[in-house]
């Protein structure tokens, strides 16, 4: 059979998708840059405006601290999370699997709901703490940035788990068993043998939570109190409030190339397919 | 095993991580089964009323049928589409082929606003606003990068000598690929089109643009519902699917203990 | 040349028709079909029944209701034409999408200046007919071209009086003043309404507010907010802002006074209270998208009928909207009076809308309120 007519044939396998994903999706977000540089007059302005001001600069200086809080605090609750799932829990680690992807099949919406209930002024959680007398007045854990964080980091927690115990599956607990053997601690054990090992995973987790983590819009539009506005929220209010397209297309713009070069710039350190192309 | 302190760390921090996890959602349960107007415990009794408001309300099932039905069409095609694409990708191995997967996995990267917006003004020009047709279409875009990553990882695991074979005999691409290696991809494209209904059913941000009054989602309503009144029978649906995903995960739990059992540990 | 260009436009429009017409018949076949197997069946309904009911959109909750059993039904007895209503929200974003994907759905939809100017400048609506609406039944200065005043409601002061100890708030200079009126304050996520307030709260008597925002003056109420933003929670939607008070989330605020109206009944007594000192008196609007389905006449015979003083007033005391029509105002009971926006000696507390000062003003304001909120 000729080799060529052969991959004709595989390429006619691969084309309804691609060609669905390129004439649907690539296209149509690709053209928001020509809504950009359109809507409502041809040229620069939107961009020219977009760096004149001062609010979304502060849009996207908070959105870099929220992504970048959330990825820390994510890492260090799934790192033990990892650890401890990979490393002591025999008999408990289906279990805990089961937990922790429990929430990734509840929507972002139900879960945000839930925090609103549990975080209210007169939410569950003040009313507990004032029922027992802990508290005399109501601590404001909504319509802030900790309410945005909490609901953040509970959604994005197991997106930094799963990475990191692929990569822990993939190290023998030999290295550990020698180490020990050799009179180090537990601690130095862990810190200097199978610390450095997990730093693919760490990163690799890291890197999805943050790329996940800028372009939220549920959560922070509905816990933020409107004060917490990450720059999906930012567009979307330019959009349905002004309809002012060309600057939401400009905006999309500059999210869009800070995602593509905080990918290339982590592809140095990060191995991006495993990431992204062969997660399970 | 000796109790070390950082076993016990990591096991006590384990532990509260996971209930940091978990025990926010319950908390939907018990707030559905208020007897109040508003969102809270109940106070003198528990109440089904929140339930049987959304069981007689035809916006609340109309909403949950049609998120069901486009989920469904979703998982279909995008599973179809995406199983299709990996076979071939897979057969190729070539860069090109390395190339169309990273442009399938495109969705996942980009925010959901920015692509919804790009979706509005496309579909404008398609005529495909307010319409079911491009919702579905939105989502399936959507749905096929974890349809193309699931299915992909069930190919890797395959015998790339086993199809070579069968062609070799003489048989028919199309056969080869049903008889051979639609058989043992199976789990993951069962995997690929649980993910795809889920990411269709669960999907807000592009219905938002996407939609204005003809298509009306469950998300959507929940999304309008917490908005327009924080009102329990939100807590009723977010219960009902909270009980449905706790049953699955149980299930799941239940079947893999069952499955590590035989084995000496 | 002439003649042939004309010509060709006639053509284009015959073959414009044509087009509609076989897309009408695809679209109703595609429906019914739909309708048939029970998947669209309010949808089929719809399309199938071109004219034959006015769609009316408004921001949902309690109003709609209002909306559909008393205009809507005396619409119904007028003309035989039943009234839907659609609590979406007739946001300028979801009037554009619906415009734009040529599936039209509202006839009429319930707005405000400052949105129906930002619509028309997007050009998806229409002109309102004055010779089926009556300018002289609505305040002078709420007829304009594209959008017709239907009612008033005020941007006033609210708060709840068990979450201040320390006692009422009696001024704007009292809402920014934290140290002695403690608690968490809302106003809305975006400018309208709210510098009026702020000028105020810097010692600007109500009549010369717009004078004093200018340039310089627009800065300084803005800086105000700046400085009280940690005290701040804002409200998008009218429920929203409905919703923090219910849910004790704040203390006082710049709200609707067709919520505050409402809460005067949902909220326990005594734990709220609202006053239009210092208020600020606006038209909300009739505006009809570009395309409704029920088609032009129809949707401008709904704004006319509506315009009656009796319903004016009926609807005032159902949801606390203020009569648009001067007229209305000796038909209002004397007991809700004082919550009537649009009374001699209300009006004469607040400050009137200026909609010169928005067309100008509010695109750059609105920058820069962001900002001084947000981080």
């Amino acid at each position: 059979m000729p080799r060529m007519n052969e991959k004709l044939r595989y390429w006619m396998l691969v084309l309804p998708a691609l060609a669905v994903m390129i004439f649907f999706y690539i296209w149509p977000v690709l053209n928001i840059w020509g809504i950009s540089v359109t809507e409502p007059a041809t040229g620069l302005g939107n961009y020219t405006k977009m760096f004149d001001s001062n609010a979304v600069r502060v849009s996207f200086m908070l959105t870099f601290r929220i992504a970048a809080i959330t990825t820390v605090v994510c890492l260090l609750l799934g790192y033990i999370l990892a650890y401890t799932i990979s490393n002591f829990a025999t008999k408990a680690r289906p279990l805990m699997l089961g937990l922790v992807l429990l929430p990734f099949w509840v929507s972002v919406l139900i879960r945000s709901f839930a925090w609103i209930v549990l975080l209210g002024r007169s939410g569950l959680v003040n009313d507990a703490l004032m029922d027992t007398g802990l508290i005399a007045t109501p601590i404001r854990f909504m319509h802030n940035e900790t309410g945005v964080l909490i609901a953040m980091v509970h959604v994005m927690l197991p997106f930094a788990v799963l990475p990191m115990l692929t990569n822990m599956r993939g190290i023998p607990g030999s290295y550990m068993k020698a180490a020990r053997g050799l009179g180090a601690s537990e601690w130095r054990a862990f810190r200097d043998v199978y610390f450095p090992q997990t730093l693919p995973g760490v990163f690799s987790g890291g890197l999805l939570v943050f790329v996940l983590s800028l372009g939220f819009y549920i959560t922070p539009a509905l816990l933020g109190g409107g004060r917490v506005m990450m720059i999906s929220e930012y567009i979307t209010y330019q959009i349905q409030e002004f309809l002012n397209w060309g600057l939401g297309a400009a905006l999309s713009v500059a999210l869009l190339v800070a995602t593509a070069i905080i990918l290339f710039v982590a592809g140095r350190f990060v191995n991006l397919r495993k990431t992204f192309l062969e997660r399970n | 095993m000796p109790r070390s302190p950082l076993r016990i760390f990591f096991a006590t921090g384990s532990w509260a991580i996971l209930a940091f996890l978990v025990l926010p959602i319950l908390v939907v349960i018990p707030v559905s089964l208020t007897d109040t107007a508003f969102i809270g415990l109940p106070k003198e009794h528990l109440s089904l009323q929140h339930f049987d408001t959304f069981l007689h309300s035809p916006e609340w099932l109309q909403a949950t049928w049609t998120s069901i039905w486009i989920g469904i069409i979703v998982a279909a095609a995008s599973t179809a589409l995406g199983t299709a694409f990996c076979i071939g990708c897979w057969f190729l191995s070539d860069r090109a082929a390395t190339i169309a997967r990273w442009v399938m996995i495109v969705p996942i990267l980009v925010p959901p606003v920015v692509q919804s917006l790009g979706f509005y003004k496309f579909w404008v020009t398609l005529g495909l606003i307010d319409t079911h047709f491009g919702v579905i279409l939105a989502h399936t875009l959507l749905a096929l990068p974890y349809v193309t990553i699931s299915v992909f990882a069930a190919l890797t695991n395959l015998d790339r000598r086993i199809p070579q074979a069968a062609r070799n005999l003489g048989a028919p691409l199309i056969l080869a690929i049903r008889t051979v290696i639609l058989p043992s991809i199976r789990p993951g494209m069962i995997t690929g089109a649980i993910f795809a209904f889920i990411v269709s059913f669960d999907e807000i941000v592009g219905v938002l643009f996407l939609t204005v009054r003809r298509v009306e989602t469950l998300p959507k309503m929940i999304w309008e519902g917490i908005q327009e009144s924080v009102d329990p029978v939100i807590a009723a649906v977010a219960t009902i699917l909270v009980i449905l995903t706790l049953l699955v995960t149980a299930a799941a739990v239940a079947r893999s203990y069952a499955a590590t059992k035989p084995h000496p540990s | 040349m002439d003649t042939s260009d004309h010509h060709f436009q006639s053509d284009l429009a015959e073959i414009a028709a044509e087009k509609y017409k076989a897309g009408t018949l695809s679209r109703r076949g595609f429906l019914s079909a739909m309708g048939a197997l029970g998947l669209v069946p309010l949808l089929g309904n719809r399309a199938l029944a071109q004219a034959s009911e006015v769609v009316v959109c408004n921001w949902g909750g309690q109003a709609s209701d209002i909306l559909r059993d008393l205009l809507g039904k005396a619409f119904e007895e007028e003309t035989g034409i039943p009234v839907r209503v659609d609590g979406a929200g007739p946001s300028a974003g979801k009037v554009r999408a619906m415009v734009e994907s040529g599936a039209v759905v509202w006839d009429v939809c319930d707005s405000g200046a400052g949105s129906a100017i930002v619509m028309n400048g997007a050009g998806v609506i229409q002109d309102i007919d004055y010779s089926i609406v009556d300018k002289s039944k609505v305040l002078e200065g709420t007829a304009l071209p594209f959008a017709v005043g239907n009612y008033l409601f005020s941007y006033a002061m609210a708060y709840n009086p068990t979450m201040l100890p320390g006692g009422a708030p009696q001024s704007w200079a009292d809402v920014w003043n934290v140290k002695d009126f403690p608690g968490m304050r809302t106003f809305r996520k975006s400018v309208r309404g709210q510098l009026e307030a702020a000028a105020q709260a810097m010692g600007i008597a109500k009549e010369d507010v717009y004078e004093f925002l200018d340039d310089d003056g627009i800065k300084a109420a803005i800086a105000k907010f700046r400085e009280l933003r940690d005290n701040i929670i804002v409200w998008g939607s009218g429920s929203d802002s409905q919703n923090l008070f219910l849910q004790g989330e704040v203390a006082m605020g710049n709200i609707y006074s067709t919520r505050g109206f409402l809460l005067r009944e949902q909220m326990e007594p005594g734990t709220f209270k609202m006053t239009y000192d210092g208020a600020l008196l606006q038209p909300g609007m009739w505006v009809v998208p570009k395309n409704n389905p029920a088609g032009t006449e129809t949707a401008m015979k709904f704004i006319a009928t509506v315009q009656d003083p009796q319903l004016q007033a009926e609807w005032f005391v159902a949801i606390g909207n203020g009569p648009i029509n001067p007229a209305a105002a000796a038909l209002v009971p004397a007991e809700l009076s004082e919550w009537n926006p649009n009374t001699p000696e209300n009006v004469a507390k607040q400050v009137i809308y200026n909609d010169e000062w928005y067309g100008k003003n509010q695109v750059s304001a609105e920058e820069l309120y962001i900002d001084a909120l947000i981080g």
